[in-house]
């Protein structure tokens, strides 16, 4: 039987790389390659220029945080000497030998950096708004302007954020900003106008956030093709959705702790400031607050934000590694309703980040329980990613192999979640590099790792060019292992009770003898740093360079897969039907090709006899 | 649209660019930390400036070439000693040879420097040399270098300026981001604090256990150091240097100290030359006399008017070129004539103060015991810190709240007939200093009786705080004060200040006392 | 063949993560000191610790091994031969859900006690006296101690005696110290004894702990509270009884000295017992 393609109007869909762009003849004209490109710096609507938009600024936030987190490295390093350009610039009267609050910031500021202007922007952002209406089968998102908006609303925040460094050195009062030292103006260098700034910036990207989720979630609802049920939905759907809704329920608790916060600062009220607090011998405080009201409301928001940042990453690479496995994802149910239950238990454990805050030990009970029982949908999901693989013919190309990093940094990362999550040994870690490390395996080590490879995956079809692949495995190769050498040890140095955010943690006698690893870790981290032009040369160098490519270069079976490279305005030429579940790869429906797209149709008689031969 | 067919190697150079930019902007120069000028010293006139800068930098050096001065009371580091004449039959080379020392030469091994302080190498292009191997029980040194032999009775210093090295490096550490590199209180993170920490360059420290008249003992710098100040951003530095004997702690108080005179040294160099040599200076004088010209200017224009020939035509006045012209000369005359017998006079008196601050002699010994910390005594103080002879009160307020009536006061600026801006007391650095509120039991100083008792005996230097000891109050009179001042935060709890309540408190007295 | 090589290379990483830290403790990058606890309930945190450690390092291995073998299999399927097509097992995922959640549970609750007993003040060690308040500031700690045979006031007394970055206790008896702190929020921390408790404004915690044996331990804050939080370098100095109250004795000694080199005895007898 020969193959069937329902739609002989999709040049691309039934992967024969027809080398279709460019030409006009085809009744559909293939967009040029960088025809998403040259909308960039334009106020479009269209969801993939915006996707890309949040793309592009996140990979440029990247190096910038990036370069923050050298800056904290060096100093750890190389204590009190000489800092590269920061130093030289700043501190030119001190030899270029920073200021300790100099060090709080770059801690602060790497950290806020990174997470609200990289990993929630380029998950929900930039995958989000670029895979959503292409992967549902829709020609844009519900509320294209506010989609729209939820980008813009970035710069305000980014020039927020900016506009804090030239006050006070910079926020320095850690991204968590606990009160006091967030709360008095008085308590730090860093905790006046740039506190305050930061704070603004916060509430910025939550509403930029706000606006995504609500779109997506309605996108997601109401806009999905003909034959889209919610269990064909690929799973980078599912966890957008789930995402979506997190922040939706969550986000709104953080902006009124934000305003609470800027309140107190600004306005005399006394939400978090207790009474006759005396700081940097200024006014006696009025209070009647509680410094631990914050530290509720913060991690109400931050820990299912932690989820937030993990959970697209985790359904970009169930998609990936089903199609680089070339097999269905392993229990496509069972990996929904984790997403589901992690979700759902993450809006219950956000105590286990104050087990030592002197908060209620009964709570402490509970959370440590909440907390434990999180690690269960996150190991069903490990066992149904390795069950995907099994007996799959698994490509190693650099999609492939940023995938795999992500399952195995998740696992490091997860089972080090354990020791924290247990109370007694929580005592013992909490605020050393044990957490900086466990985290660091989860956002970079699984959630980066999991971007570097879908930018890899979706370039071809934001560009109608394939990313170099053999830059990719090198770039791949030296983030893998110098990510390891740089985090790995910490989860030692943290055992060795290595406090966190400190600028000169060698005057301690028993951290001294720590000195040496920790240059062996800078020394890496720069590897790791540098390793990131690669990633930035191959981006920009493939969308000029890059081999072109057709519809479906993976031979995936997704819808987006289906329409132009990059696609055009309104996305789909022909009004995608969707028939089948998103992961039917090798299925025996299809006998000469070893995928069968969502799209194609297979006649009811081919399926009853592949029914009655066993399948 | 741009088409290449070239993959790799063709942005291969543009991610090699990138990082060869970043890797060349992260490698530049190394700069070097700097001592910071006093801003008077900035505004001499260049050849005074000049003439500053050289002398101070020939005494103390720049940061990174740190000078040992041996006339300043500096415990430097090192060790030194004479050379000895071989035994009599004994052969030695020529590079080595016996030494007498002066101390123990605990530091002395391979590695150290030497420096040769007389004789003939001293006086050579390389008056340094490294010792190769030192035997204690010969007291042999074995240098690296073989060239000149040394003669018999040349003058040797081993690791010379090692104790202040180590103190830099201590200081750069823990010290440098308050107080500065050059010990102005200026570091970066100065300007966030309050108190300002303190600017060492008038050689002036606020809490001591010495006579108001003398400098801060080393004891009294090491207090503040271990103890830090309690109601100040200055933490304590009790495990400074781990288990090393105290070491580093030494190094960085002798570090302090020779900041505290290289600043002083500075600033009266300066005062002794801006009166007549600074630009701003020379711009007030020739704005004065310009005014004053065209004062008498029109007092001659009214006289001839009204026909007074004799009127005697002013003198034009001297344009700022002009002036600054003859300060140039003068200054010349005077740089090269006076200023070596001002540097001298000058170290002179900075080394022979500090040399005395550590002088027992100096420190402040109560001639009484503590008087017996009764009711009674408190009352006497309370009476005192009341009375006029004390006036404890126009500071400190009447319950000691720190909220007296000299707090509502502008205040005059030392050594001018300015007030400063803002109400209240300010100390000599010009920061604004409110009085003590004493009912919080924070005492800046140290709590023991014996601080307390030092703050009211020689007040607290650089402040309005007087010094009462001696003169106005006995020393009895002042255990008093300190016994009534030292209730005062109890005074909820025990109302001992309150005579009614004298009998209760003597109630729980012990028997016999 | 390039994809054999991959799963060496992902192999390889995970036995040389478990390697490192095998050799950690060799080059004391492990548990500071000596390596073990010196409270009783250090002791154990630590065996919980080792019973995380060691399901932790079962499952990271087993994991790892199985990815390896998946991947070496992976990469020797060729192009025309036919992948497992297989959408799942439902009888996997319920062995996979009820097993880990049967381990973790039991790690939740095997922990219970421990931390009961740490921070429920009704599961408390009887007759825990507090021995001294800690007060933290930017950035040292204060210490204040009742003076000898007197119990801790809630407030300061004449009598007290204070210290600074130096906190004495009695080894071989539980202690406690009410933790509070002046300005912003710190957090105690003294890694080998495994005590850590954030000091909270407004706030006075009690924090126990029994030191089993003598010895200095070092102290730091936990919780950033500006630019100088790496600067609150303390210590723990745990002694007998007997020095215990020959130092306390000493202390008040000097925090009474009048300067004059006869008297402190006699004016620190009595302001002890005043």
């Amino acid at each position: 039987m020969s193959t069937v393609t329902p739609d002989v109007g999709h040049p691309g869909a039934g992967g024969h790389d027809h080398d279709s762009h460019g030409h006009h003849g085809h009744g559909h004209a293939e967009p040029s390659p960088l025809s998403l490109l040259w909308q960039l710096p334009t106020f479009s609507c269209d969801h993939k220029v915006i996707g890309l938009q949040f793309l592009i600024t996140t990979l440029m936030m990247l190096m910038v945080g990036g370069a923050l987190a050298l800056g904290v490295r060096w100093q750890l390093a190389f204590p009190w000497e000489r800092m590269p350009i920061l130093g030289d610039t700043i501190f030119k009267a001190d030899g270029g030998q920073i200021a300790p609050e100099t060090y709080t910031m770059l801690v602060t500021m790497h950290a806020s950096v990174m997470i609200f202007l990289v990993i929630i922007p380029i998950l929900a952002g930039a995958f989000g708004n670029f895979l959503i209406p292409l992967q549902i089968g829709a020609d844009d998102m519900a509320f294209p302007l506010l989609n729209a908006l939820s980008y813009w609303f970035m710069w305000p925040a980014i020039a927020c954020f900016a506009a804090s460094f030239f006050f006070g050195g910079g926020p320095a009062n850690g991204w968590t900003s606990y009160p006091l030292l967030s709360a008095l103006p008085e308590a730090s260098p860093a905790s006046g106008m740039a506190q305050t700034l930061w704070l603004i910036g916060l509430t910025l990207i939550g509403v930029s956030s706000m606006m995504g989720s609500v779109n997506y979630m309605t996108t997601i609802i109401n806009m999905r093709a003909p034959g889209m049920t919610l269990f064909r939905m690929p799973l980078t759907i599912w966890s957008m959705f789930i995402t979506a809704i997190l922040q939706a329920f969550a986000l709104p608790v953080l902006t009124a702790a934000g305003f609470m916060l800027v309140a107190d600062r600004t306005l005399g009220t006394c939400f978090f400031i207790p009474s006759g607090i005396v700081v940097n011998n200024a006014a006696p405080t009025i209070g009647g607050g509680q410094p631990l009201l914050w530290q509720h409301l913060f991690w109400f928001y931050s820990h299912p934000a932690v989820y937030i940042m993990l959970l697209p990453a985790m359904g970009m690479v169930s998609d990936m590694m089903a199609c680089m496995s070339r097999k269905p994802i392993f229990g496509y149910k069972p990996m929904v309703y984790s997403l589901a239950a992690i979700a759902g238990l993450g809006f219950i454990v956000w105590g286990h980040h104050m087990f030592t805050s002197g908060m209620n030990p009964a709570l402490g009970m509970t959370f440590m329980v909440s907390t434990i029982l999180i690690a269960l949908p996150s190991a069903v999901k490990t066992f149904n990613w390795l069950g995907t693989m099994w007996g799959g013919r698994i490509q190693f190309n650099a999609v492939m192999l940023n995938c795999i990093a992500f399952v195995s940094m998740f696992i490091v990362g997860g089972l080090s979640g354990i020791f924290m999550a247990a109370v007694p040994v929580d005592i013992y870690i909490h605020d050393t590099y044990f957490i900086v490390a466990h985290f660091h395996y989860v956002l970079f080590g699984a959630t980066l790792f999991g971007c570097f490879g879908a930018i890899q995956f979706w370039f071809p079809k934001m560009f109608g060019r394939m990313m170099n692949d053999t830059l990719g495995k090198v770039h791949f190769v030296l983030t893998f292992l110098a990510f390891n050498c740089t985090f790995f040890p910490m989860h030692l140095l943290g055992v060795a009770g290595f406090p966190r955010r400190y600028a000169d943690p060698y005057h301690f006698p028993y951290l001294e003898h720590l000195l040496p690893l920790n240059q062996f870790m800078t020394i890496a981290a720069i590897v790791m740093g540098f390793s990131q032009f690669l990633l930035l040369a191959n981006f920009f160098g493939s969308m000029f360079f890059g081999k072109r490519c057709g519809r479906n270069p993976w031979n995936a079976n997704g819808l987006e897969w289906s329409t132009p490279s990059p696609p055009g305005h309104g996305n789909f030429d022909v009004p995608p039907v969707c028939y089948h579940g998103p992961y039917e790869y090798s299925s025996p429906l299809s006998h000469d090709k070893d995928f069968l797209p969502q799209t194609e149709y297979v006649p009811l008689a081919q399926r009853q006899a592949v029914a009655q031969s066993g399948h | 649209m741009l088409r290449c067919k070239l993959s790799l190697p063709c942005w291969l150079p543009l991610m090699t660019g990138l990082c060869v930019l970043v890797l060349t902007v992260g490698c530049g120069k190394n700069p070097e930390a700097q001592f910071a000028w006093r801003d008077s010293t900035l505004d001499l006139l260049p050849k005074a400036r000049e003439g500053v800068e050289t002398a101070v930098n020939d005494a103390f050096g720049t940061p990174h070439d740190l000078v040992a001065w041996d006339k300043l009371p500096v415990h430097f580091g090192g060790v030194q000693g004479v050379v000895q004449p071989p035994a009599e039959g004994e052969k030695l080379p020529a590079n080595q040879f016996h030494v007498q020392w002066d101390g123990s030469p605990d530091g002395v091994g391979a590695g150290s420097e030497l420096l040769w302080m007389t004789g003939a190498i001293a006086k050579s292009k390389h008056p340094t040399a490294v010792v190769v191997k030192y035997d204690d029980v010969t007291k042999t040194l074995e240098l690296k270098s073989k060239g000149e032999a040394p003669a018999a009775g040349d003058r040797l210093a081993v690791g010379l300026g090692s104790q202040l090295q180590l103190g830099r490096m201590v200081y750069m550490k823990n010290c440098n981001h308050c107080h500065g590199v050059a010990g102005d209180g200026n570091g970066p993170t100065a300007q966030y604090l309050n108190p300002r920490p303190r600017d060492y360059r008038l050689g002036l420290f606020k809490f001591t256990s010495t006579l108001s008249s003398e400098k801060a003992a080393r004891e009294d710098l090491d207090r503040i150091i271990t103890y830090g100040i309690p109601g100040t951003y200055m933490p304590s530095f009790l495990l400074l240097g781990n288990n090393d004997g105290g070491k580093e702690k030494a190094a960085v108080v002798e570090y302090v100290r020779w900041l505290a005179m290289r600043g002083e040294m500075e600033k009266r160099l300066v005062d002794e030359l801006s009166g007549d040599y600074s630009e701003s200076g020379l711009v007030t004088e020739a704005e004065k006399e310009k005014k004053s010209y065209a004062d008498a200017k029109s007092e001659y224009d009214k006289a001839r008017k009204a026909g007074n020939k004799d009127a005697e035509k002013p003198e034009p006045a001297q344009a700022l070129s002009q002036l600054k012209k003859a300060a140039g000369e003068e200054l010349k005359k005077f740089l090269e004539e006076d200023f070596p017998g001002t540097i001298n006079d000058t170290s002179d008196f900075i080394a022979d103060a500090w040399k005395r601050a550590d002088d027992p002699a100096s420190l402040i010994v109560p001639t009484v015991a503590r008087v017996t910390d009764d009711a009674a005594s408190r009352e006497r103080g309370r009476l005192l810190y009341m009375s006029d002879k004390a006036k404890c009160y126009t500071c400190h307020g009447a319950k000691g709240r720190g909220n007296g009536p000299a707090i509502e006061d502008f205040w005059k600026k030392p050594g001018s007939n300015d007030t400063y801006a803002r109400r209240g007391l300010h100390d000599t650095w010009g920061n604004p200093l409110p009085p003590r509120d004493l009912t919080r039991g924070q005492y800046r100083g140290g709590r023991r009786p014996i601080d307390v008792f030092a703050r009211v005996y020689a007040g607290i230097k650089g402040t309005p705080m007087p010094a009462f000891g001696g003169t106005v109050l006995k020393d009895s009179d002042i255990w008093d004060i300190v016994n009534y001042v030292m209730s005062l935060p109890f005074e909820e709890q025990i109302p001992s200040a309150k005579p009614a309540a004298a009998p209760h408190m003597a109630a729980t007295e012990p028997v016999g006392q | 063949m390039a994809g054999r090589f991959w799963a060496i290379f992902f192999m390889l990483a995970a036995v040389v993560t478990v390697g490192f830290s095998a050799i950690g403790p060799e080059f004391r990058w492990w548990f500071p000191g000596d390596g073990h606890a010196h409270s009783t309930l250090g002791k154990k945190i630590d065996d919980l610790f080792y019973l995380i450690l060691i399901i932790v390092t079962v499952t990271y291995i087993g994991t790892h091994v199985v990815l390896g073998y998946v991947l070496w299999r992976g990469a020797g399927i060729q192009k025309n031969d036919k992948v497992w097509f297989s959408h799942g097992s439902h009888a996997l995922e319920v062995i996979w859900t009820i097993v880990p959640s049967g381990i973790l549970l039991f790690i939740a609750l095997y922990q219970m006690d421990v931390w009961r007993n740490y921070r429920v003040k009704s599961y408390f060690p009887p007759k825990t006296e507090a021995v001294a308040e800690v007060t933290a500031r930017q950035f040292e700690w204060r210490i204040r101690y009742p003076a000898r045979g007197k119990k801790l006031q809630p407030r300061p007394q004449p009598d007290d005696i204070y210290t600074v970055n130096d906190i004495r206790v009695p080894a071989g008896q539980p202690v406690a110290i009410s933790l509070r702190t002046d300005d912003v929020q710190h957090a105690i921390f003294i890694p080998e004894l495994r005590v850590k408790q954030d000091a909270v404004p407004g706030l006075v915690i009690p924090v126990w702990f029994e030191v089993t044996d003598t010895g200095t331990y070092d102290m730091v804050c936990a919780e950033l509270c500006g630019w100088g939080h790496y600067k609150m370098k303390a210590r723990v100095v745990a002694t007998s009884e007997e020095d215990f109250e020959a130092w306390k004795a000493n202390a008040a000694k000097e925090q009474f000295y009048d300067g004059l080199p006869a008297a402190p005895e006699a004016v620190a007898a009595k302001a002890g017992d005043e």
